[in-house]
């Protein structure tokens, strides 16, 4: 060995976490054409509510919700495509609140149908399983019309979301049209946008920036964040194969097949398995990705007379990083802008599906006059937490799989050991948590009651026909739902009607199945899923938003109701 | 965090910790109080007492005056 290290000799990886394209079948994306906008060629600057610069899947999901509350917006996409620049899959993994939102959205019943359901997940040591898990019997997965995750190509949901967008209207996607200049100041802001026909210059009121992680807005805005990066890299093996292995997670936290390290193996939609191996420190991303490499890893897994169809390999590193706030002025951080994480546990797409969602209701709220303009902070307030949470729930899953040479590797090691030996070691292997709908505790919207999602779970109709949580969502639209669970006095039910006239809040009596009905809106819970799912437990009401999530619960029909519904607006805002 | 005595036998249970320890290397013996930490901790469980024993166990730093 030399006294110095030699030179790096191959190129060093981009911190992207994008899977960049290198070889294989690869997929056919959809093709969107680029039509001139009316401002191209006016020459006058026209001014937009709503501009939403990427079309990823956090700036179509968002996209999509406002198209479905009526709202208008503009979407700004530099590509012409869904996926990663003609390349690939990148997320995979899509969890029940994700589904919920894309049930409310429209979308649902096709991601079903193209995707893979799976809830059990097994994790390897050498050539032990340490630990298995089934959601299904997991009760907090169990009551909502949706499944615990579907795994599936981002892209599909991609494509279903701007074809979902085309059939609502409202949304003008703008293919082709990158954003090369952006200033803001206390009137407007100003984006200066590049297309094949020529540039043009677009005011906004309310930017989103849903570009990812190679974002200009952070220098444009002048961000700050939390960023860590390390050596630990992975290569991404997409391929269908003559063997079928089971419909479930399979985890190696130590493959023997691969000298040790963490293989991950996962079944997505087209028969095709996503591979995912984890490489030597600092491996050099060429070499691992070149494709005699990958089959003879494959082949080391699978045997040598498995015929493998390489679909797509892409090799990457990841860092962690979150802005220390989602706002400044006029643009809102969302998706891969607002943090980055690594793909353990499913949390980045995920968490900007969920920002989307938090947006969307708050931009029209405010829009159509129906909530104060402080709402849209409670976005930073909330999004934030979970953004900071899943940095931290990633961060931790990064360091048992990675872990530091030394005591770091010995305390690892002896978790894994006393994993399989005794089940409360299991608690310690961390192959990734699995995204969650992130509670907020310190929104100033939400009172010390609320802050939880209310899963998506079925009731009946008057009539007796099957209803669920989304289709009251879907009834109030932006405005705030509130459930009274029982029989009710006259003075509450006359209270309440009087409330639905004066605020933008709509109210619908839960009963029982013996209950007498009070109110003119009401359904029936007989098995009490929706009194479960609200979170309300001993008490009286729940404040829905149209989020799915709880602004708060209470006892009485009272001045406590009416403080939660302003609070759940942006007024009287606490922090 | 407990820092009166709690031992019942507080001389047996230092001689077994060394008995335990005779004849590994020092790789097999970081391994085993690995082992016996992570052990020991679910014994307690508390998230407040592990936290702070865990900020106990640090070594005082020789303060140069």
């Amino acid at each position: 060995m030399p006294d110095t290290a030699p030179a790096t000799p191959y190129r060093a990886p981009a911190f992207t976490n994008g899977y960049e394209f290198t070889q294989g079948a690869g997929y056919t994306l959809p093709k969107y054409p680029f039509v001139a906008p009316p401002e191209l060629g006016s020459g006058t600057v026209m001014r937009h509510p709503i501009v939403i610069v990427g079309g990823g899947i956090s700036g179509l999901t968002l996209a999509c919700s406002l198209a479905r509350l009526g709202v208008k917006a503009v979407l700004l996409d530099e590509d012409n495509t869904v996926g990663v620049k003609g390349a690939s899959s990148r997320g995979i993994c899509y969890t029940q609140k994700s589904l919920e939102i894309f049930d409310k959205l429209g979308i649902y019943e096709r991601i079903a149908k193209k995707g893979i359901q799976w809830s059990v997940g097994r994790t390897f040591a050498g050539h032990d399983e340490v630990m298995a898990f089934d959601l299904r019997q997991q009760g907090n997965f169990n009551l909502s019309t949706q499944p615990p995750f579907i795994n599936i190509q981002q892209f599909y949901i991609e494509g279903f979301l701007v074809e979902r967008i085309h059939e609502l209207g409202h949304v003008d996607l703008r293919w082709k049209s990158r954003v090369t200049a952006f200033t803001q100041d206390a009137e407007v802001a100003t984006l200066t946008v590049e297309t094949p026909a020529g540039s043009y210059q677009i005011e906004a009121d309310h930017v989103i920036d849903a570009t990812g992680s190679h974002t200009p807005f952070h220098q444009w805005c002048g961000a700050t964040m939390q960023s860590r990066r390390g050596d630990d890299r992975w290569c991404i093996a997409d391929v269908r194969f003559t063997t079928h292995p089971p419909v479930e997670r399979h985890t190696w936290i130590e493959a023997p097949f691969n000298e040790n390290r963490a293989v991950w193996q996962h079944l997505m939609a087209d028969d095709v398995w996503r591979l995912d191996y984890q490489m030597a420190p600092n491996a050099d991303p060429d070499f691992v990705s070149r494709e005699d490499v990958v089959r003879e890893r494959l082949a080391r897994q699978f045997g040598p007379d498995v015929e493998v169809e390489v679909v797509w390999v892409g090799p990457y590193a990841y860092r962690s990083q979150c802005l220390d706030h989602l706002r400044a002025g006029r643009v809102f951080f969302m998706g891969d802008t607002a943090k980055i994480v690594s793909p353990f546990g499913a949390r980045g797409g995920n968490t900007g599906v969920s920002d989307a969602d938090n947006l969307a209701w708050k931009l029209a709220a405010v829009q159509r006059g129906h909530a104060h303009p402080a709402l849209l902070d409670s976005y930073n307030a909330e999004r934030l937490e979970a953004a900071q949470q899943n940095v931290q729930v990633t961060n931790r899953t990064a360091r048992f799989l990675r872990p530091a040479d030394g005591m770091e590797r010995t305390f690892r090691t002896a978790a894994i050991s006393l994993a399989k030996e005794h089940p409360f070691a299991r608690a310690l292997i961390n192959t990734g948590r699995m995204a969650v709908a992130n509670t907020y505790t310190r929104s100033s919207i939400c009172d010390a009651t609320g802050g939880q999602s209310v899963q998506n779970v079925a009731f009946q109709w008057a009539d007796g026909s099957a209803g669920r949580v989304n289709d009251l969502l879907q009834w109030v639209s932006d405005e705030l739902l509130v459930l009274v669970f029982g029989e009710i006095s006259r003075t509450v039910a006359s209270n309440l009607q009087q409330l639905t006239r004066l605020a933008p809040v709509r109210a619908v009596q839960v009963l029982g199945a013996k209950d007498r009905a009070q109110a003119r809106e009401h359904v029936r819970d007989p098995q009490g899923h929706l009194r479960e799912a609200s979170h309300v437990f001993g008490h009286t009401w729940a404040l829905l938003r149209p989020d799915g999530y709880l602004a708060a619960t209470g006892e009485a029909v009272d001045s406590d109701l009416v403080a939660a519904i302003e609070r759940g607006l942006g007024l009287n805002a606490q922090d | 965090m407990n820092t009166t005595l709690h031992f019942q036998d507080a001389d047996g249970f230092y001689e077994r910790l060394l008995d335990v320890h005779a004849g590994l290397s020092p790789a097999e013996s970081e391994l085993l109080n690995a082992r016996l930490i992570l052990l020991l901790a679910n014994q307690i469980g508390d998230a407040r007492v592990l936290g702070e024993c865990i900020e106990a166990a640090r070594v005082p730093q020789q303060t140069t005056a």
